[in-house]
């Protein structure tokens, strides 16, 4: 629909809010100036492309770069926080990018405080896609994934502290599993194996007390804000990793046949069962929320036969816990999403929060409604 | 800066750079001239029309190139990548001045005896904020050479803090976990308990001799630089190459083509009463002798050049085939 203010821009946003809102998600229009801390704490990509300006007191502001952190904090400023509420937005959003413009259209909705998780993933998704075909937008491809899945299979197959770590990183970053599997943390260089030959068979108190003596010993004062106890328990935990007889193959064979699902929904349901069943693995209650959203979507009457689920479906801001969407345009599969979102349960607690509230929302991008555009990033 | 067809020459205006580069220009036969006392930051080349020698503090000479109000500038790269996302779009660089070193780099706390790779980074940094939620703090002045790096590296949890001084000692402050920063020797960061990953060099950076190619390039401010450059090469070309003599009893047919592929060997000279003269790159030189020492020669005689002009220099070239 090309420039934010053209007439087509402005009747597709009315067409989305009013859909929208029609749906009970309240319109809200929180400041283009924002407060700049709270999205220096969204990493450095996010950071690196927002436009910052400052108060004669230094206090540091930016235009706001997206909706949803400012829809958060209007949430839990208000008396609702912590009880279910709906909102909508559209309006532009400012961050640099390299092509194209910096200030773009993007219209959205959060779902907050709803603890019947599955029926409210398909309630946005839903709208969302609705209130895109209200806006005459384009016929839509929609593909899934399901961040709480690879969670539950990490937690079922009992690895170390690190290789989860590194899995769920890996799989955030669409890194192959052997790449994944491959990086030994520490390359080259001495092994320490003089160290790692005295601690042989010392219990694991007794090795990091021994580790942590050493530091001190060395004069190694433990700067840079961790704890010595930290550094040994990593140390050692490394050490265990290079000495040990490597990632055990089973838990690979299960990962791998986990990492090559991508199906459409009902299929992919039957693969995964199959899969916890042959691994003798309970991921009974994470299976059943998949089909519990799967149902909440036919209930809606979305074609989830067309949809395309992949357990490798991953969206590339880690804060999403759950179910994560894109759809773009059928047929242009390979252009930028025009609506994208996921569930967030994390986000509100960082936030200020003083406990989980669950929060799942979608953005649209409205200028891709109608005009195909190269550039363009997260959510 | 050039409203006349002037080529304009940017060089540091204070400190060991400027030393460096009056000198480096002076091996050339480029003597630096500035005008009337130490004060006046505009200046001139001896003997070379339509140069005008600016000096600048090394930040302004980088934001010069950019702007491409200077045509031709001394800076450091690490400067240059730091301010110019880019950068070489927009900078051609011509040749590295041999000084100025100085690396840009990842360095962590000593005690962490636990990281010494990129990757153990990433896997400490995850860890750090799952375990206290908030992320790592990096202190640098080069945010966006961190960032990209870092990037790269797939590093995404932490945070720069910015730091304009002695960010060295960011991590015993406990203003961040990491740093960041330019180092010569490591002496400093070895002083401040600081490690260097093995993979964290980010920019091994040296004082660069810069074009910018977004100056207005007329046929003036081209033919000095024409003659600058060619300068440059020539003292290059001699401090890099020397020229080797000896005398051989028989000359083998195919001797050339021999010395060329083992030694990188151009002849210069040879004679009919079988003295020869080739040059060679000087790290090939003992090489080269004992060579010629097995095909009869006697003695073999080694000299350096003060000078090899070349009526195609290379540094030119590289110039002009990137301006329009």
């Amino acid at each position: 629909m090309g420039e934010p203010n053209s007439a087509a821009c402005r009747a597709g946003s009315a067409a989305i809010l009013a859909h929208l809102e029609a749906a009970g998600y309240r319109l809200c229009e929180p400041p283009i100036l924002q407060k700049a801390a709270v999205f220096f704490e969204s990493g450095e990509d996010i950071r690196s492309r927002l436009y910052l300006t400052s108060d004669p007191s230094g206090a540091e502001y930016c235009l706001r770069p997206e909706y949803t952190i400012p829809v958060c904090q209007h949430y839990l400023a208000s008396e609702e926080a912590g009880r279910p509420a709906a909102f909508s937005y559209c309006g532009p959003v400012f961050r640099y990018r390299a092509e194209g413009p910096s200030e773009f259209l993007q219209a959205g909705l959060e779902n907050f405080g709803r603890l019947d998780r599955e029926a409210a993933d398909a309630e946005v998704l839903g709208l969302a896609l609705d209130a895109v075909a209200s806006a005459n937008g384009p016929k839509l491809a929609v593909r899934f994934g399901d961040a709480g899945l690879i969670h539950a299979l990490l937690a079922a197959l009992d690895l170390s502290p690190q290789w989860r770590r590194r899995i769920l990183r890996g799989h955030a970053q669409d890194k192959a599993l052997d790449v994944i599997l491959a990086a030994s943390g520490s390359s080259g260089g001495h092994d320490h194996s003089g160290v790692l030959a005295a601690l042989e068979g010392a219990d694991k108190q007794g090795a990091r007390a021994l580790v942590e003596d050493l530091l001190a010993i060395a004069g190694l004062s433990t700067v840079g804000g961790r704890s010595a106890a930290e550094i040994a328990e990593r140390f050692l935990e490394q050490a265990a990793l290079k000495s040990g007889p490597g990632f055990p193959a089973e838990q690979r064979a299960i990962l791998e046949n986990f990492l090559a699902i991508e199906a459409d929904p009902d299929q992919a349901s039957l693969r995964l069962r199959q899969l916890a069943t042959d691994a003798h693995l309970n991921l009974a209650v994470t299976l059943d929320r998949f089909d519990a959203r799967l149902g909440f979507m036919a209930a809606r009457g979305l074609d989830v036969a067309d949809f395309r689920f992949a357990t490798r479906f991953a969206r590339n801001l880690d804060y999403y816990t759950g179910f994560v969407f894109e759809a773009r345009e059928r047929g242009r599969q390979n252009d930028r999403p025009i609506i994208g979102g996921g569930r967030y349960d994390g986000l509100l607690r960082s936030l200020g929060a003083p406990a989980e509230i669950p929060a799942v929302g979608a953005a649209i991008w409205v200028e891709r409604l109608s005009v195909s555009e190269g550039a363009g990033w997260w959510r | 800066m050039s409203e006349s067809e002037n080529l304009v020459l940017a060089v540091p205006s204070k400190g060991r750079l400027q030393e460096n580069a009056a000198a480096f220009f002076a091996r050339a036969g480029l003597a630096l001239v500035q005008g009337r006392g130490a004060r006046d930051y505009r200046g001139r080349i001896a003997g070379v029309d339509n140069v005008e020698v600016a000096f600048l503090s090394a930040a302004e000479i980088v934001t010069h190139l950019a702007a491409g109000t200077v045509h031709l500038g001394v800076t450091g790269e690490d400067l240059m990548r730091e301010t110019v996302p880019e950068a070489d779009a927009k900078f051609e660089l011509l040749a590295p001045l041999g000084f100025g070193h100085a690396n840009v780099v990842v360095a962590v706390p000593q005690a962490w005896i636990d990281v010494r790779t990129m990757a153990d980074l990433e896997d400490v940094a995850a860890a750090f904020r799952a375990k206290r939620g908030e992320r790592m703090r990096v202190a640098t002045k080069y945010v966006n050479l961190t960032r990209r790096f870092f990037a790269a590296g797939h590093v995404t949890d932490y945070r720069i803090v910015e730091s304009s001084g002695a960010t060295e000692g960011a991590p015993a402050a406990g203003t961040a976990e990491l740093i960041v920063d330019i180092t010569t020797t490591g002496a400093t960061l070895a002083a401040n308990a600081l490690k260097v990953l093995d993979d964290g060099i980010i920019l091994r950076s040296e004082a660069n001799l810069v074009a910018s190619l977004t100056a207005p390039w007329g046929k003036a401010s081209r033919e000095a630089a024409r003659v600058i450059l060619s300068r440059i090469a020539a003292e290059e070309v001699a401090r890099t190459t020397r020229e080797v003599s000896a005398r051989l009893a028989h000359v083998e047919v195919d001797l050339f083509a021999h010395a060329e592929v083992l030694f990188a060997a151009r002849p210069r000279r040879h004679l009919a009463d079988s003295w020869l003269t080739l040059t060679c790159p000087a790290e090939k030189v003992a090489a080269l002798a004992d060579w010629l020492l097995t095909q009869g020669a006697a003695e073999v005689t080694v000299a350096a050049l003060d000078y090899v002009y070349a009526a195609d220099d290379k540094l030119s070239e590289k110039l002009l085939a990137r301006l329009p």
